[in-house]
């Protein structure tokens, strides 16, 4: 018998293909946001809000992860902004080969954008451990899920760099403490965002999207940097 | 439910460990997995006998070292009070914030393997 130290991370292939991704990212300037969630708590539909107020400022675009149907891609579309869907066939998380793959099979259409989504397969749990090249992690928690999410799954919660509240027009009828969720963010991710916001009614959408212009020119203003 | 798509990798890298030293079946390899990294270690190991079987290194054992993530308070350090799987909202002794440190570790540690040729 021999014992050997090996000290690798298992995902160390994932971690080269999103090293790969970054770099090509950091080169056309484009930031890309990854949103994770549970199914249903609204992903899709904050995305087709932005891409209807932004696309006249920012070149969007969107990756759209799920395990059955085009459908997601499919109303981003009709929202104007190139969508690609990516089946992952019973996989609960994207991957990081996946997007690579996504992306060179659209032939530069989704190349060169101001702003990419990567909208991950519902689930909070299995997509936080991969890096997709991203910018930063959204974690979107609606409010008729409960106020208890965010340390029982802690693990998302403390890597996401925003939290979107979402479907806060709900919250007259449902119980759902906001500073019980503001306080459990805070206690697992300190310098973690919080917005609270409902796609409905439009409540909170200009923060999200000022983040999202913000992000996109320190990211812009990082690249200028780095060329000089 | 990854845990089938994280047992292939470390297989992988096991293995190609032992074939770097000509090793021949593995007889064990050790994972440290982090509270934070999103995988539950029964599920795992499931995994891993599924995804060892019908290869070389079937019957492999896999030995996960579990690593708890740290609360840490700017003033007080680590907080030992917070019991596994909950969470403490501040800082028990002085109420300041809390940071969460650690815990998400995936990382296959070390691999046994018998001598080439006794494969």
């Amino acid at each position: 018998m021999t014992e050997i130290d090996v000290r690798q991370k298992v995902l160390a292939a994932n971690a080269a293909a999103a090293a790969g991704l970054r770099s090509a990212f950091r080169d056309t300037g484009t930031l890309v946001v990854n949103l994770i969630s549970s199914p249903g708590s609204g992903k899709t539909t904050l995305l087709e809000a932005t891409a209807g107020a932004l696309r006249g400022r920012f070149r969007l675009g969107a990756l759209d992860g799920d395990i059955a149907t085009e459908r997601d891609a499919e109303r981003l579309r009709r929202q104007g902004i190139p969508a690609r869907q990516i089946l992952t066939g019973g996989a609960c998380h994207l991957d990081a080969r996946q997007i690579e793959k996504a992306l060179s099979d659209e032939d530069g259409r989704l190349s060169a954008l101001d702003i990419l989504f990567i909208e991950n397969v519902g689930n909070l749990i299995c997509p936080t451990s991969y890096d997709l090249g991203e910018d930063f992690k959204v974690a979107l928690l609606s409010v008729a899920e409960g106020d208890d999410k965010p340390f029982k799954y802690p693990a998302i919660f403390a890597r996401a760099a925003v939290t979107v509240v979402t479907k806060a027009d709900l919250l007259a009828h449902v119980d759902f403490d906001l500073d019980a969720v503001r306080s459990q963010v805070a206690a697992l991710n300190p310098s973690g965002k919080l917005l609270v916001t409902s796609s409905r009614t439009g409540a909170g959408l200009e923060a999200w999207y000022a983040l999202l212009a913000n992000a996109l020119a320190d990211k812009r203003a990082a690249q200028v940097l780095a060329l000089r | 439910m990854h845990e089938t798509g994280l047992a292939i990798e470390a297989h992988k890298i096991a293995r190609a460990a032992a074939d770097a030293r000509r090793g021949g079946a593995i007889e064990s390899v050790t994972l440290v997995v982090g509270e934070l990294s999103a995988v539950e270690p029964e599920l795992l190991a499931f995994a891993w006998e599924a995804v060892v079987s019908g290869t070389p290194d079937a019957g492999a054992r896999l030995v996960v070292e579990w690593r708890r993530a740290s609360q840490h308070c700017a003033a007080c350090g680590d907080i030992a009070e917070r019991a596994a799987g909950s969470w403490l909202r501040l800082c028990p002794r002085c109420d300041g914030p809390l940071a969460v440190t650690g815990g998400d570790e995936l990382d296959v540690r070390s691999v046994v393997f018998c001598e080439g040729g006794d494969a």
